[in-house]
């Protein structure tokens, strides 16, 4: 069958199979392999997109189910070529180590950015505790995440 | 010592990582990105008995269907994984005549993609016929119900050691306890699983097998032993690897059929695992039970420690060695930790049984040896009613006592020990603690504190993950002045091109993102053992030393001929060579470097053209001792079992630094691991021998929310090697169950309770308070 959609800000037509799911499709059709299977049954979470917004498993879609909808994956989160405000906080607090599982936390990261809510470091736990991470412990990805959360929600109420 | 850099700029500095930028914007290529065309992947058929005759394989309807390749089974591939002057048995790649583990692999199907491979997977009947699985260590040792291999003994590795005197000062002591340590198999769970690929060279003919593993070079000679082919017609790449943490340090079945499958193919082949694969077929580790008799005097002081070690191998040694040896050998002889225990006596039973295979996870020896360790401590503290850390005190190793020669014959180099213990004691508040938990237990509220002083042997010359001692750097100064330089080091997320990059811009005078360092390709790297066993920072930075400092030489004879100064004249810095006080006679290193390659006859007599050399560099000493005190502060809920991790303290002593960043995520994600160790993870056969938990709902990760807020500090006692670097790759989970742990006795005091099991859980706690 052949389905459309938007990927990363692009209208894609690609054709795939009733049961591909939408991990593989994107990243076997679509070359979009930053995203990456760490379970293959939604709980690890590195496999995390963005659907109109809202993260979800690609592992537990089927690619069927996002013809007409939006995706963005952790290659579509730079803008202009400048990466976004949780990527750069996730270089200087050093949240990252062999970066496997990063794609689904920067995807979650971004999504709770867009968000615009100022939150504490439990509510950023909490809100991460979907995404698995080996290497870091996450005191670093909770520092970057914190960062970038709130550095974005105070520039915005200044602006206001 | 030997003198460094003039000015290390970068040593020591916290360096943003130059991994960085592609992981974050989803470019960096780990194994599964690898595709080629034409690549076809592979399904492996497993075995679902712990212990079973193969009476029959029928393979028709998975060869017929539409898309397959090839079906493999061992009389296809007779290829052996077997260490043969280290153990009486191997494993076969696939099956021969018997399965011994529940997830051997048994067939391997290639087809088109991975559907197609995993459908016709399900099309393969094997015909079995069960057997009776040897699963319980006790009744192995003593050969029941059976043998796992009928022409060897179960147990299949035993030594005893027993310290001079041991026998006479054991008894004479005032008090003795006695006490069963158990620890429950965890395993590594790196979050991107194994894979293997391997692909005809269409150049050169050769076979270039990407794998995701630790040591490059050693997977190479595994390789080619076994196929039995010249060394230099493979060339293994290591792509990005996500985890290893020991894991990945073994050479598994997979990988050779995977690269027998390309061979006789002539076509790209792929393996990936999936998790359930993972669980099952990955090392396990930390199989151990320590059966303690402790010998001590009415002030706490430790006279003694008798140890019945005992591991349980699973069903083959892994290749090309046991953890089972690892955990237990190395755990006899760093048993008395930092403290000054005079005599100990061990002996060790390594078994076969129907589970996994045992290997290495982060640590092997250590986080088993610190809790038994430390769990004796706060057991003769809780005997002669004395503090816990006021026993540590009177135990441990003083400074005047380096180097130490502890009872079983391991010799320490300097380190902080007690001073860890007092600054990690002072940072989370220990002298008002016991004021706060009487009061918190009259609230009913059951608050414990957990100490773990921790010894980590790091730079071992010969380490699990390298079958050398040494550690090799090719490097070159680019005709532009940039720098290239090359390791054997296989780095799993531990930002080696950074840590590496920042050793070497300091010895040659250049910035650290003018270096650019290469790993992972046995074709550009020279030979090196990998990494593992904490050993990459100290040994392979130490080769960065080296090679940089080399480098550094020939620069300075350059620059000297060309500026017409005195050697001991020129220093070197940002790019530039100049004269020492007059700043104007100056080059830039690409000057010296296009003069180095292409204005050869102004190169001085005698000075090689170019600017390329390889360094070895192997330590002196044949272990180097890092060190550390954990202190964790719990809440446990006597109505539920659960515990709440509230505060976690850990002063850390790893020699000089290369990057604090660096090393602070180290520690953190191996606390994270020893909250895992000590509450969550736990690989669990039934009584039939079967692996319970083979998805991440069954064995269950540290999430964000289950781990602090962690508060570190560092103390610098350095090593005598290049750099002044000890290892610390393994100390933050070495030490972590065991703080872990004992803060969950100290909260339950009350109840007597005293934690003797790995991982401890709320069922565990439950039963203990109801008792």
């Amino acid at each position: 069958m052949e389905i459309t959609c938007e990927v990363n800000g692009q209208p894609v037509t690609v054709e795939v199979e009733p049961h591909w799911l939408l991990a593989d499709v994107l990243r076997n059709q679509l070359g979009l392999t930053g995203l990456h299977l760490g379970c293959e049954y939604g709980v690890c979470g590195a496999c995390t997109v963005l659907m109109d917004g809202e993260p979800v498993r690609s592992c537990l879609s089927f690619a069927s189910q996002v013809a007409g909808h939006q995706i963005t994956t952790v290659e579509g989160l730079a803008v202009d070529g400048k990466l976004n405000r949780v990527q750069t906080a996730f270089i200087n607090h050093h949240a990252l180590q062999c970066g496997f599982c990063t794609p689904g936390f920067l995807v979650t990261g971004t999504y709770l950015l867009q968000q615009g809510k100022l939150l504490n470091r439990e509510e950023i736990r909490e809100a991460l505790s979907g995404n698995l991470c080996r290497c870091t412990g996450y005191q670093q990805i909770v520092d970057a995440v914190e960062e970038a959360v709130n550095q974005q929600s105070a520039n915005a109420v200044e602006c206001e | 010592m030997t003198e460094q850099a003039m000015r290390p700029q970068f040593m020591g500095a916290r360096v943003k990582r130059v991994e960085d930028p592609r992981l974050l914007t989803g470019q960096a290529r780990f194994l599964d990105d690898i595709d080629v065309p034409g690549m076809l992947e592979v399904a492996f058929v497993r075995s679902p008995y712990p212990a079973a005759r193969i009476m029959g394989i029928d393979t028709k309807a998975a060869k017929a269907a539409p898309g397959v390749r090839a079906v493999i089974a061992f009389e296809d591939c007779p290829v052996v994984l077997w260490q043969k002057d280290a153990y009486e048995v191997g494993q076969p790649v696939l099956a021969h005549g018997e399965v011994r583990y529940v997830g051997e692999p048994v067939v391997a199907i290639v087809a088109e993609n991975r559907y197609v491979a995993e459908d016709a997977a399900e099309l393969v009947t094997v015909h079995y016929e069960p057997l009776e699985p040897v699963l319980d260590m006790y009744r192995s040792i003593a050969e029941n119900p059976r043998r796992v291999h009928e022409n060897a003994s179960n147990v299949f590795f035993y030594k005893k050691y027993t310290t001079k005197g041991f026998d006479e000062a054991f008894p004479a002591a005032a008090h003795h306890l006695q006490e069963t340590f158990r620890t429950t198999r965890q395993t590594a769970v790196t979050l991107e699983p194994r894979g293997t690929a391997a692909m005809p060279d269409p150049a050169s003919g050769r076979m270039t097998v990407y794998a995701s593993t630790q040591s490059p070079h050693r997977i190479r000679g595994d390789l080619a032993e076994l196929l039995g082919w010249p060394e230099n017609q493979i060339r293994v790449i290591v792509p990005e690897v996500g985890g290893g943490f020991g894991m990945k340090a073994n050479t598994y079945p997979e990988d050779v059929v995977v690269v027998w499958a390309a061979h006789q193919l002539r076509k790209p082949v792929k393996w990936v695992s999936d998790r359930t694969e993972s669980l099952l077929t990955d090392v396990h580790a930390r199989d151990d039970i320590h059966e303690v008799e402790v010998a001590f005097e009415d002030d706490g002081r430790i006279i003694a420690i008798k140890d019945h070690l005992m591991a349980d191998g699973g069903a083959y040694p892994a290749y090309p060695f046991s953890g089972a040896v690892g955990e237990t050998s190395l755990a006899s002889r760093v048993l008395p930790g930092p403290y000054q225990i005079p005599y100990i006596e061990t002996e060790i039973h390594c078994t076969y049984s129907n589970k996994t295979p045992l290997g290495a996870y982060r640590g092997v020896w250590g986080p088993i040896a610190s809790f038994v360790q430390e769990g004796i401590v706060d057991r003769v503290a809780r005997a002669v009613g004395r503090d816990p850390a006021e026993v540590r005190r009177i135990n441990m190793i003083r400074p005047d006592q380096f180097p130490f020669r502890n009872a079983a014959g391991m010799v320490y180099d300097p380190g902080s020990y007690g001073e860890s213990m007092e600054e990690a004691l002072g940072l989370i508040g220990y002298d008002t603690f016991r004021t706060r938990q009487t009061e918190l237990r009259k609230e009913g509220i059951y608050r414990g504190i957990g100490i773990s002083v921790f010894v980590e042997p790091t730079a071992m010359a010969s380490s699990e993950a390298g079958s050398v001692g040494y550690e090799s750097v090719f490097i070159r100064v680019e005709p532009t002045g940039k720098v290239t330089a090359a390791f054997g080091l296989g780095p799993t997320g531990q930002g080696h091109e950074t840590t590496m990059a920042q050793l070497i811009a300091d010895q040659v005078g250049v910035n650290v993102e003018d270096v650019v360092i290469l790993h992972g390709d046995t074709d550009s790297a020279p030979f090196g053992g990998g990494t593992g066993g904490s050993r990459s920072g100290p040994i392979g930075g130490g080769a960065a030393l080296v090679a940089g400092r080399e480098m550094r030489q020939r620069l300075v004879k350059l620059a000297a001929h060309l500026l017409e100064a005195a050697e001991e004249d020129i220093e070197l810095g940002n790019g530039q060579a100049w004269v020492a006080g007059v700043p104007d006679r100056a080059m830039t290193i690409q000057q010296l470097a296009e003069i180095a390659y292409t204005h050869v006859k102004r190169i001085p007599a005698g000075m090689p053209i170019g600017l390329e050399l390889v360094a070895r560099y192997q330590p002196e000493r044949s272990v180097s001792f890092s060190n550390g005190t954990h202190v964790a502060e719990v809440d446990v809920d006597i109505r539920t079992g659960m515990v709440q991790v509230l505060n976690y303290v850990v002063v850390n002593d790893c020699g000089r630094l290369i990057n604090p960043l660096i090393v602070e995520g180290q520690i953190y994600g191996g606390v994270a691991q020893g909250i895992g160790s000590a509450f969550l993870e736990s690989l669990r056969y039934d009584e039939d021998g079967q692996l319970t938990t083979t998805s991440l709902m069954d064995y269950l990760l540290p999430e964000a929310t289950d781990v602090p807020r962690m508060m570190t500090k560092h103390l610098v006692t350095p090593s005598a090697g290049e750099g002044g670097i000890k290892g610390m790759g393994e100390g933050s989970l070495i030490g972590a169950p065991a703080a872990l742990v004992n803060a969950v006795s100290d909260a339950l005091e009350p109840f007597g309770v005293m934690v003797n099991r790995l991982p401890v859980t709320a069922e565990d706690i439950r039963q203990w308070i109801l008792a």
